[in-house]
Protein backbone atom coordinates (compact mmCIF):
# COMPACT_ATOMS: atom_id res chain seq x y z
CA UNK A 1 0.00 0.00 0.00
CA UNK A 2 2.67 2.46 1.10
CA UNK A 3 5.03 1.46 -1.69
CA UNK A 4 2.28 2.14 -4.13
CA UNK A 5 1.85 5.70 -2.87
CA UNK A 6 5.61 6.18 -2.90
CA UNK A 7 5.88 5.10 -6.51
CA UNK A 8 3.02 7.31 -7.58
CA UNK A 9 4.43 10.36 -5.77
CA UNK A 10 7.84 9.62 -7.26
CA UNK A 11 6.29 9.33 -10.67
CA UNK A 12 4.57 12.65 -10.08
CA UNK A 13 7.84 14.39 -9.13
CA UNK A 14 9.55 12.90 -12.17
CA UNK A 15 6.69 14.13 -14.30
CA UNK A 16 6.91 17.70 -12.98
CA UNK A 17 10.68 17.63 -13.40
CA UNK A 18 10.29 16.46 -16.97
CA UNK A 19 7.71 19.14 -17.64
CA UNK A 20 9.99 21.83 -16.20
CA UNK A 21 12.96 20.59 -18.18
CA UNK A 22 10.90 20.67 -21.33
CA UNK A 23 9.83 24.25 -20.64
CA UNK A 24 13.42 25.36 -19.99
CA UNK A 25 14.63 23.66 -23.17
CA UNK A 26 11.93 25.38 -25.20
CA UNK A 27 12.87 28.74 -23.69
CA UNK A 28 16.51 28.10 -24.47
CA UNK A 29 15.52 27.17 -28.03
CA UNK A 30 13.70 30.47 -28.41
CA UNK A 31 16.78 32.36 -27.23
CA UNK A 32 19.08 30.49 -29.60
CA UNK A 33 16.79 31.17 -32.57
CA UNK A 34 16.65 34.85 -31.63
CA UNK A 35 20.47 35.10 -31.40
CA UNK A 36 20.82 33.35 -34.75
CA UNK A 37 18.38 35.73 -36.46
CA UNK A 38 20.16 38.69 -34.85
CA UNK A 39 23.59 37.39 -35.90
CA UNK A 40 22.54 36.67 -39.47
CA UNK A 41 20.75 40.02 -39.69
CA UNK A 42 23.84 41.87 -38.42
CA UNK A 43 26.10 39.95 -40.84
CA UNK A 44 24.01 40.72 -43.89
CA UNK A 45 23.15 44.37 -43.16
CA UNK A 46 25.35 46.92 -44.92
CA UNK A 47 26.87 49.22 -43.82
CA UNK A 48 27.76 46.93 -40.95
CA UNK A 49 27.55 49.55 -38.16
CA UNK A 50 23.75 49.85 -38.59
CA UNK A 51 23.08 46.63 -36.67
CA UNK A 52 25.77 45.59 -34.18
CA UNK A 53 25.91 41.82 -33.78
CA UNK A 54 25.48 39.83 -30.52
CA UNK A 55 29.18 39.47 -29.85
CA UNK A 56 29.89 43.15 -30.40
CA UNK A 57 27.14 43.97 -27.97
CA UNK A 58 28.62 41.72 -25.30
CA UNK A 59 32.00 43.45 -25.75
CA UNK A 60 30.35 46.84 -25.44
CA UNK A 61 28.56 45.70 -22.30
CA UNK A 62 31.83 44.53 -20.75
CA UNK A 63 33.47 47.79 -21.75
CA UNK A 64 30.79 49.67 -19.83
CA UNK A 65 31.99 48.06 -16.65
CA UNK A 66 35.69 48.03 -17.47
CA UNK A 67 35.88 51.81 -17.70
CA UNK A 68 34.88 54.23 -15.00
CA UNK A 69 33.21 57.61 -15.03
CA UNK A 70 33.03 60.41 -12.51
CA UNK A 71 29.55 61.69 -11.76
CA UNK A 72 28.34 64.46 -9.50
CA UNK A 73 25.56 63.62 -7.08
CA UNK A 74 22.85 66.29 -7.20
CA UNK A 75 22.04 68.24 -4.01
CA UNK A 76 25.05 66.76 -2.18
CA UNK A 77 27.45 68.05 -4.84
CA UNK A 78 30.07 65.39 -4.10
CA UNK A 79 31.60 63.49 -6.98
CA UNK A 80 31.62 59.72 -7.27
CA UNK A 81 33.78 57.45 -9.37
CA UNK A 82 31.83 54.42 -10.62
CA UNK A 83 32.09 51.90 -13.46
CA UNK A 84 30.55 53.64 -16.49
CA UNK A 85 27.47 51.38 -16.64
CA UNK A 86 26.65 51.89 -12.97
CA UNK A 87 27.36 55.60 -13.23
CA UNK A 88 24.70 56.01 -15.89
CA UNK A 89 22.29 53.91 -13.87
CA UNK A 90 22.96 56.07 -10.81
CA UNK A 91 22.40 59.25 -12.81
CA UNK A 92 19.08 57.90 -14.01
CA UNK A 93 18.07 56.98 -10.45
CA UNK A 94 18.85 60.56 -9.35
CA UNK A 95 15.80 61.81 -11.21
CA UNK A 96 13.78 58.58 -11.46
CA UNK A 97 13.42 58.01 -7.72
CA UNK A 98 12.48 61.57 -6.65
CA UNK A 99 10.12 61.93 -9.64
CA UNK A 100 8.45 58.61 -8.92
CA UNK A 101 8.03 59.16 -5.17
CA UNK A 102 6.84 62.73 -5.46
CA UNK A 103 4.48 61.89 -8.32
CA UNK A 104 3.09 58.89 -6.46
CA UNK A 105 2.63 60.93 -3.27
CA UNK A 106 0.81 63.78 -5.00
CA UNK A 107 -1.21 61.46 -7.24
CA UNK A 108 -2.37 59.30 -4.34
CA UNK A 109 -3.17 62.39 -2.30
CA UNK A 110 -5.32 64.01 -4.96
CA UNK A 111 -6.89 60.67 -5.94
CA UNK A 112 -7.98 60.00 -2.36
CA UNK A 113 -9.29 63.54 -1.92
CA UNK A 114 -11.28 63.52 -5.16
CA UNK A 115 -12.56 59.97 -4.69
CA UNK A 116 -13.80 60.77 -1.21
CA UNK A 117 -15.08 64.33 -1.61
CA UNK A 118 -17.86 64.69 -4.19
CA UNK A 119 -17.64 68.49 -4.32
CA UNK A 120 -13.91 68.46 -5.04
CA UNK A 121 -14.57 65.76 -7.63
CA UNK A 122 -17.16 67.98 -9.36
CA UNK A 123 -14.72 70.90 -9.43
CA UNK A 124 -11.71 69.05 -10.71
CA UNK A 125 -13.09 66.30 -12.92
CA UNK A 126 -13.21 68.35 -16.17
CA UNK A 127 -9.64 69.55 -15.55
CA UNK A 128 -8.50 65.97 -15.01
CA UNK A 129 -10.20 64.93 -18.24
CA UNK A 130 -8.24 67.59 -20.13
CA UNK A 131 -4.84 67.03 -18.54
CA UNK A 132 -4.87 63.26 -18.17
CA UNK A 133 -4.60 62.30 -21.88
CA UNK A 134 -1.43 64.39 -22.39
CA UNK A 135 1.41 61.84 -22.65
CA UNK A 136 4.10 62.53 -20.03
CA UNK A 137 6.77 62.90 -22.73
CA UNK A 138 4.76 65.68 -24.37
CA UNK A 139 5.69 67.81 -21.35
CA UNK A 140 9.37 67.70 -22.37
CA UNK A 141 9.30 71.16 -23.92
CA UNK A 142 7.92 72.64 -20.71
CA UNK A 143 10.34 70.60 -18.66
CA UNK A 144 13.26 72.13 -20.58
CA UNK A 145 11.86 75.65 -20.40
CA UNK A 146 10.94 75.46 -16.71
CA UNK A 147 13.71 73.34 -15.27
CA UNK A 148 16.43 73.19 -17.94
CA UNK A 149 18.24 70.14 -19.25
CA UNK A 150 18.90 68.82 -15.82
CA UNK A 151 17.84 66.18 -13.35
CA UNK A 152 14.91 68.36 -12.29
CA UNK A 153 13.50 68.46 -15.83
CA UNK A 154 13.63 64.67 -16.21
CA UNK A 155 12.27 64.21 -12.70
CA UNK A 156 9.33 66.40 -13.72
CA UNK A 157 8.51 64.11 -16.66
CA UNK A 158 8.67 61.06 -14.39
CA UNK A 159 6.54 62.96 -11.87
CA UNK A 160 3.80 63.49 -14.47
CA UNK A 161 3.87 59.81 -15.43
CA UNK A 162 3.76 58.60 -11.83
CA UNK A 163 1.14 61.16 -10.86
CA UNK A 164 -1.64 59.96 -13.16
CA UNK A 165 -1.16 56.25 -12.66
CA UNK A 166 -1.24 56.66 -8.88
CA UNK A 167 -4.07 59.16 -9.09
CA UNK A 168 -6.34 56.65 -10.80
CA UNK A 169 -5.33 53.84 -8.47
CA UNK A 170 -6.30 55.87 -5.42
CA UNK A 171 -9.36 57.51 -7.00
CA UNK A 172 -10.81 54.20 -8.17
CA UNK A 173 -9.97 52.55 -4.86
CA UNK A 174 -11.77 55.11 -2.73
CA UNK A 175 -14.70 55.48 -5.11
CA UNK A 176 -15.19 51.72 -5.08
CA UNK A 177 -15.49 51.43 -1.29
CA UNK A 178 -18.63 49.38 -0.71
CA UNK A 179 -21.51 51.22 0.91
CA UNK A 180 -22.13 48.09 2.95
CA UNK A 181 -18.81 48.68 4.70
CA UNK A 182 -19.44 52.37 5.35
CA UNK A 183 -22.96 51.52 6.57
CA UNK A 184 -21.56 48.88 8.90
CA UNK A 185 -19.01 51.36 10.23
CA UNK A 186 -21.75 53.97 10.78
CA UNK A 187 -23.80 51.55 12.86
CA UNK A 188 -20.64 50.78 14.85
CA UNK A 189 -20.11 54.37 15.89
CA UNK A 190 -18.03 56.00 13.13
CA UNK A 191 -19.49 59.49 12.87
CA UNK A 192 -16.93 61.88 11.40
CA UNK A 193 -16.09 61.85 7.71
CA UNK A 194 -12.38 61.86 8.46
CA UNK A 195 -12.66 58.80 10.72
CA UNK A 196 -14.56 57.01 7.96
CA UNK A 197 -11.77 57.83 5.51
CA UNK A 198 -9.10 56.61 7.91
CA UNK A 199 -10.89 53.53 9.25
CA UNK A 200 -12.78 52.29 6.20
CA UNK A 201 -11.96 54.03 2.91
CA UNK A 202 -8.16 53.92 3.17
CA UNK A 203 -7.76 50.29 4.21
CA UNK A 204 -10.41 49.26 1.69
CA UNK A 205 -8.67 51.16 -1.13
CA UNK A 206 -5.15 50.08 -0.14
CA UNK A 207 -4.86 47.11 -2.54
CA UNK A 208 -5.76 49.30 -5.52
CA UNK A 209 -3.43 52.09 -4.37
CA UNK A 210 -0.59 49.56 -4.17
CA UNK A 211 -1.39 48.16 -7.61
CA UNK A 212 -1.28 51.69 -9.00
CA UNK A 213 2.09 52.30 -7.39
CA UNK A 214 3.51 49.02 -8.70
CA UNK A 215 2.33 49.84 -12.23
CA UNK A 216 3.90 53.29 -12.00
CA UNK A 217 7.29 51.80 -11.07
CA UNK A 218 7.43 50.01 -14.42
CA UNK A 219 5.79 52.68 -16.52
CA UNK A 220 8.06 55.40 -15.19
CA UNK A 221 11.12 53.33 -16.03
CA UNK A 222 9.99 53.44 -19.66
CA UNK A 223 9.25 57.14 -19.39
CA UNK A 224 12.58 58.02 -17.77
CA UNK A 225 14.63 56.64 -20.67
CA UNK A 226 12.51 58.72 -23.06
CA UNK A 227 12.87 61.78 -20.87
CA UNK A 228 16.67 61.48 -20.98
CA UNK A 229 16.81 61.45 -24.77
CA UNK A 230 16.88 65.24 -24.73
CA UNK A 231 20.18 65.29 -22.91
CA UNK A 232 19.79 64.72 -19.19
CA UNK A 233 22.58 62.36 -18.13
CA UNK A 234 21.53 58.74 -17.59
CA UNK A 235 20.96 55.45 -19.41
CA UNK A 236 18.65 57.14 -21.95
CA UNK A 237 21.33 59.67 -22.94
CA UNK A 238 23.83 56.86 -23.08
CA UNK A 239 21.82 55.07 -25.76
CA UNK A 240 21.35 58.25 -27.81
CA UNK A 241 24.96 59.50 -27.67
CA UNK A 242 26.16 57.26 -30.52
CA UNK A 243 23.56 58.90 -32.77
CA UNK A 244 25.63 62.07 -32.76
CA UNK A 245 29.03 60.47 -32.52
CA UNK A 246 28.37 57.78 -35.16
CA UNK A 247 29.74 55.25 -32.72
CA UNK A 248 26.92 52.79 -32.76
CA UNK A 249 28.39 49.78 -31.11
CA UNK A 250 27.74 50.68 -27.46
CA UNK A 251 24.20 51.72 -28.27
CA UNK A 252 22.82 48.20 -28.36
CA UNK A 253 19.67 47.91 -26.26
CA UNK A 254 21.23 45.48 -23.82
CA UNK A 255 23.59 48.11 -22.47
CA UNK A 256 21.06 50.85 -22.17
CA UNK B 1 -45.25 65.42 12.03
CA UNK B 2 -48.55 65.22 13.87
CA UNK B 3 -48.78 62.43 16.38
CA UNK B 4 -51.41 59.81 15.80
CA UNK B 5 -54.79 60.52 17.35
CA UNK B 6 -54.43 57.30 19.27
CA UNK B 7 -52.99 58.63 22.52
CA UNK B 8 -51.46 55.32 23.46
CA UNK B 9 -49.00 55.41 20.56
CA UNK B 10 -45.53 56.28 21.76
CA UNK B 11 -46.64 56.48 25.36
CA UNK B 12 -46.23 52.89 26.34
CA UNK B 13 -42.98 52.67 28.28
CA UNK B 14 -42.44 49.13 27.10
CA UNK B 15 -42.44 50.16 23.46
CA UNK B 16 -38.84 50.06 22.27
CA UNK B 17 -39.37 50.93 18.62
CA UNK B 18 -42.29 52.98 17.40
CA UNK B 19 -42.82 53.43 13.67
CA UNK B 20 -45.38 56.11 12.87
CA UNK B 21 -46.80 56.68 9.39
CA UNK B 22 -43.45 56.20 7.73
CA UNK B 23 -43.26 56.71 3.95
CA UNK B 24 -40.32 56.42 1.63
CA UNK B 25 -40.31 56.55 -2.14
CA UNK B 26 -37.58 56.07 -4.66
CA UNK B 27 -37.76 57.42 -8.20
CA UNK B 28 -40.59 55.22 -9.44
CA UNK B 29 -41.51 52.99 -6.50
CA UNK B 30 -43.25 53.61 -3.23
CA UNK B 31 -41.03 51.48 -0.98
CA UNK B 32 -42.94 52.35 2.19
CA UNK B 33 -46.41 53.84 2.32
CA UNK B 34 -47.75 55.00 5.67
CA UNK B 35 -46.23 52.16 7.68
CA UNK B 36 -46.98 52.08 11.40
CA UNK B 37 -46.24 49.46 14.02
CA UNK B 38 -44.29 49.15 17.22
CA UNK B 39 -41.99 46.62 18.80
CA UNK B 40 -42.10 46.09 22.58
CA UNK B 41 -38.87 45.89 24.52
CA UNK B 42 -37.28 42.46 24.41
CA UNK B 43 -39.44 41.18 21.58
CA UNK B 44 -38.14 39.09 18.70
CA UNK B 45 -40.02 40.60 15.77
CA UNK B 46 -39.80 39.20 12.24
CA UNK B 47 -40.80 41.22 9.20
CA UNK B 48 -41.72 39.09 6.18
CA UNK B 49 -42.84 40.04 2.73
CA UNK B 50 -42.02 39.63 -0.93
CA UNK B 51 -39.03 41.29 -2.57
CA UNK B 52 -39.57 44.99 -2.97
CA UNK B 53 -42.00 45.37 -0.06
CA UNK B 54 -39.65 47.83 1.60
CA UNK B 55 -38.69 45.62 4.53
CA UNK B 56 -34.99 46.34 4.09
CA UNK B 57 -35.72 50.05 3.66
CA UNK B 58 -37.67 49.97 6.91
CA UNK B 59 -34.80 48.25 8.74
CA UNK B 60 -32.30 50.75 7.38
CA UNK B 61 -34.55 53.58 8.49
CA UNK B 62 -34.63 52.18 12.04
CA UNK B 63 -30.83 51.89 11.90
CA UNK B 64 -30.64 55.53 10.83
CA UNK B 65 -28.99 54.68 7.52
CA UNK B 66 -31.97 55.80 5.46
CA UNK B 67 -34.02 58.94 5.89
CA UNK B 68 -37.77 58.45 5.36
CA UNK B 69 -39.72 61.09 3.40
CA UNK B 70 -42.46 61.25 5.98
CA UNK B 71 -43.43 59.92 9.39
CA UNK B 72 -41.15 59.30 12.32
CA UNK B 73 -39.33 56.48 14.02
CA UNK B 74 -38.84 56.54 17.78
CA UNK B 75 -36.36 54.37 19.60
CA UNK B 76 -36.90 54.36 23.35
CA UNK B 77 -39.10 57.44 22.87
CA UNK B 78 -36.46 59.48 21.00
CA UNK B 79 -36.65 60.15 17.26
CA UNK B 80 -34.00 58.50 15.12
CA UNK B 81 -31.73 61.07 13.50
CA UNK B 82 -28.85 58.83 12.42
CA UNK B 83 -27.00 55.63 13.20
CA UNK B 84 -26.09 54.97 16.81
CA UNK B 85 -24.41 52.39 19.01
CA UNK B 86 -27.78 51.63 20.64
CA UNK B 87 -28.79 49.83 17.42
CA UNK B 88 -26.54 47.08 16.05
CA UNK B 89 -27.01 45.86 12.51
CA UNK B 90 -26.30 42.51 10.88
CA UNK B 91 -26.04 42.68 7.09
CA UNK B 92 -27.25 40.26 4.45
CA UNK B 93 -23.84 40.12 2.75
CA UNK B 94 -21.96 40.17 6.08
CA UNK B 95 -20.19 43.51 5.35
CA UNK B 96 -17.13 42.39 7.30
CA UNK B 97 -13.98 44.49 7.00
CA UNK B 98 -11.76 42.26 4.85
CA UNK B 99 -8.51 43.79 6.12
CA UNK B 100 -9.36 42.98 9.73
CA UNK B 101 -9.21 39.61 11.43
CA UNK B 102 -12.17 38.08 13.23
CA UNK B 103 -10.92 39.72 16.42
CA UNK B 104 -10.37 43.04 14.65
CA UNK B 105 -13.86 43.03 13.18
CA UNK B 106 -15.52 42.30 16.51
CA UNK B 107 -13.32 44.90 18.18
CA UNK B 108 -14.25 47.65 15.68
CA UNK B 109 -17.33 48.95 17.50
CA UNK B 110 -15.61 48.87 20.89
CA UNK B 111 -12.96 51.33 19.73
CA UNK B 112 -15.38 54.04 18.55
CA UNK B 113 -14.77 56.74 19.53
CA UNK B 114 -12.39 55.26 22.05
CA UNK B 115 -12.30 52.05 23.96
CA UNK B 116 -14.21 52.75 27.16
CA UNK B 117 -14.93 49.21 28.23
CA UNK B 118 -12.93 48.04 31.25
CA UNK B 119 -11.59 44.98 29.44
CA UNK B 120 -12.02 45.13 25.68
CA UNK B 121 -9.90 42.07 24.99
CA UNK B 122 -11.96 40.12 27.49
CA UNK B 123 -15.18 41.32 25.88
CA UNK B 124 -13.96 40.23 22.44
CA UNK B 125 -12.98 36.81 23.79
CA UNK B 126 -16.38 36.46 25.43
CA UNK B 127 -18.12 37.27 22.13
CA UNK B 128 -15.94 34.86 20.15
CA UNK B 129 -16.89 32.23 22.66
CA UNK B 130 -20.58 33.20 22.45
CA UNK B 131 -20.75 32.73 18.67
CA UNK B 132 -18.53 29.63 18.73
CA UNK B 133 -15.54 30.94 16.81
CA UNK B 134 -12.80 29.78 19.17
CA UNK B 135 -9.61 29.12 17.25
CA UNK B 136 -10.53 31.51 14.44
CA UNK B 137 -9.62 34.75 16.24
CA UNK B 138 -6.83 35.57 13.81
CA UNK B 139 -8.52 34.38 10.62
CA UNK B 140 -9.46 36.87 7.91
CA UNK B 141 -13.04 36.96 6.57
CA UNK B 142 -12.06 35.45 3.22
CA UNK B 143 -10.87 32.32 5.03
CA UNK B 144 -14.29 31.74 6.62
CA UNK B 145 -17.43 30.02 5.34
CA UNK B 146 -20.67 31.97 4.96
CA UNK B 147 -22.06 30.73 8.26
CA UNK B 148 -18.89 31.66 10.11
CA UNK B 149 -18.79 35.08 8.49
CA UNK B 150 -22.27 35.77 9.76
CA UNK B 151 -21.28 34.64 13.26
CA UNK B 152 -18.61 37.33 13.11
CA UNK B 153 -21.23 39.78 11.83
CA UNK B 154 -23.46 38.97 14.79
CA UNK B 155 -20.63 39.20 17.32
CA UNK B 156 -19.51 42.52 15.84
CA UNK B 157 -23.04 43.94 16.14
CA UNK B 158 -23.34 42.65 19.72
CA UNK B 159 -19.97 44.04 20.83
CA UNK B 160 -21.04 47.58 21.84
CA UNK B 161 -23.95 45.95 23.72
CA UNK B 162 -26.79 47.60 21.76
CA UNK B 163 -30.37 47.56 23.03
CA UNK B 164 -31.66 46.65 19.58
CA UNK B 165 -30.34 44.20 16.99
CA UNK B 166 -31.45 44.76 13.40
CA UNK B 167 -30.96 41.81 11.07
CA UNK B 168 -31.38 42.03 7.31
CA UNK B 169 -31.91 38.52 5.91
CA UNK B 170 -28.75 37.48 7.74
CA UNK B 171 -28.97 33.79 6.86
CA UNK B 172 -30.06 34.19 3.25
CA UNK B 173 -26.78 32.92 1.83
CA UNK B 174 -25.99 30.00 4.14
CA UNK B 175 -26.95 26.39 3.58
CA UNK B 176 -30.03 24.91 5.27
CA UNK B 177 -28.22 22.86 7.93
CA UNK B 178 -26.00 25.74 8.98
CA UNK B 179 -29.03 28.00 9.07
CA UNK B 180 -30.86 25.67 11.47
CA UNK B 181 -27.87 25.71 13.79
CA UNK B 182 -27.55 29.49 13.55
CA UNK B 183 -31.25 29.87 14.39
CA UNK B 184 -30.76 27.87 17.58
CA UNK B 185 -27.65 29.85 18.51
CA UNK B 186 -29.31 33.17 17.78
CA UNK B 187 -32.24 32.26 20.04
CA UNK B 188 -29.76 31.26 22.76
CA UNK B 189 -27.99 34.58 22.50
CA UNK B 190 -31.26 36.48 22.48
CA UNK B 191 -32.44 34.62 25.58
CA UNK B 192 -29.18 35.53 27.35
CA UNK B 193 -29.08 39.20 26.33
CA UNK B 194 -32.78 40.04 26.27
CA UNK B 195 -32.29 42.49 23.41
CA UNK B 196 -35.04 43.69 21.12
CA UNK B 197 -34.62 42.08 17.70
CA UNK B 198 -36.05 43.12 14.35
CA UNK B 199 -35.33 40.38 11.85
CA UNK B 200 -36.16 40.81 8.16
CA UNK B 201 -36.66 37.72 6.00
CA UNK B 202 -38.69 36.46 3.06
CA UNK B 203 -38.70 32.95 4.49
CA UNK B 204 -41.93 32.23 6.41
CA UNK B 205 -40.52 29.08 8.04
CA UNK B 206 -37.60 31.10 9.36
CA UNK B 207 -39.94 33.76 10.73
CA UNK B 208 -42.16 31.25 12.52
CA UNK B 209 -39.09 29.44 13.91
CA UNK B 210 -37.71 32.59 15.50
CA UNK B 211 -40.31 35.23 16.16
CA UNK B 212 -42.58 36.26 19.00
CA UNK B 213 -44.51 38.20 16.41
CA UNK B 214 -44.48 38.30 12.61
CA UNK B 215 -45.26 41.49 10.71
CA UNK B 216 -46.41 40.72 7.16
CA UNK B 217 -45.80 43.36 4.51
CA UNK B 218 -47.22 43.84 1.03
CA UNK B 219 -45.26 45.14 -1.90
CA UNK B 220 -45.79 48.14 -4.17
CA UNK B 221 -46.64 50.16 -2.25
CA UNK B 222 -44.92 48.73 0.85
CA UNK B 223 -47.51 48.52 3.62
CA UNK B 224 -48.10 46.48 6.76
CA UNK B 225 -50.69 43.91 5.80
CA UNK B 226 -51.18 42.07 9.08
CA UNK B 227 -49.36 40.87 12.17
CA UNK B 228 -49.32 37.42 13.79
CA UNK B 229 -48.37 36.43 17.30
CA UNK B 230 -46.46 33.17 17.46
CA UNK B 231 -47.08 31.80 20.94
CA UNK B 232 -45.32 28.46 20.53
CA UNK B 233 -42.79 26.98 22.94
CA UNK B 234 -39.17 27.19 21.80
CA UNK B 235 -37.39 25.28 20.38
CA UNK B 236 -40.08 24.90 17.76
CA UNK B 237 -40.62 21.74 15.78
CA UNK B 238 -41.13 22.54 12.11
CA UNK B 239 -43.20 19.45 11.54
CA UNK B 240 -45.57 20.09 14.47
CA UNK B 241 -49.21 20.77 13.74
CA UNK B 242 -49.18 24.25 15.28
CA UNK B 243 -46.06 25.30 13.43
CA UNK B 244 -47.50 24.21 10.09
CA UNK B 245 -50.75 26.02 10.88
CA UNK B 246 -48.94 29.27 11.59
CA UNK B 247 -46.94 29.00 8.38
CA UNK B 248 -50.11 28.32 6.41
CA UNK B 249 -51.91 31.30 7.93
CA UNK B 250 -49.06 33.66 7.12
CA UNK B 251 -48.75 32.25 3.62
CA UNK B 252 -52.48 32.81 3.09
CA UNK B 253 -52.11 36.38 4.33
CA UNK B 254 -49.33 37.00 1.86
CA UNK B 255 -51.62 35.69 -0.86
CA UNK B 256 -49.17 35.70 -3.68
CA UNK B 257 -46.56 32.94 -3.87
CA UNK B 258 -43.48 33.70 -1.81
CA UNK B 259 -40.19 31.89 -2.18
CA UNK B 260 -39.87 29.59 0.80
CA UNK B 261 -37.99 26.91 -1.06
CA UNK B 262 -34.93 27.26 1.11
Amino acid sequence: MSTQTDTSSNALTAETFEGNLQRYLRGLGGLVVFLLVWWVGAMTTQPSYLVPGPLESVYAFIELFATSTTIVAPVLGSSLVLPTGLAHLAQTLFHYVPGLLLGAGCGIGLGLAMGWNGVLDDWLRPLVRVLRPIPPLAWIVFAIVWFGIHHTGAAFIVFVGAFWINFYGAYGGVEGVSTDLTDAASTLGVERDLSMLKLVALPSAAPQVLTGFRTSIGRCWMIVVGAELFGVPGVGTRSSTPRTTSRWRPASPICS
Amino acid sequence: MALSSDSSVGRDAREKITIQNVSRSYESTQALDDVSFSVPEGEFCCVVGPSGCGKTTLLRAIAGLDDPDGGSILVGGDPVTGPGLDRGMVFQEYALFPWRTVRGNIRFGLDRPACDCPDCEGRVRELIDLVGLDGFEDAYPKELSGGMKQRVGIARALAPDPEIILMDEPFGSVDARTRDRLHAELLDIWTQTGQTVVFVTHDIDEAVTLADRVVVMDADPGTVQSTFSIDLERPRERTSRDFVDHVARIRDALGSPVDTSH
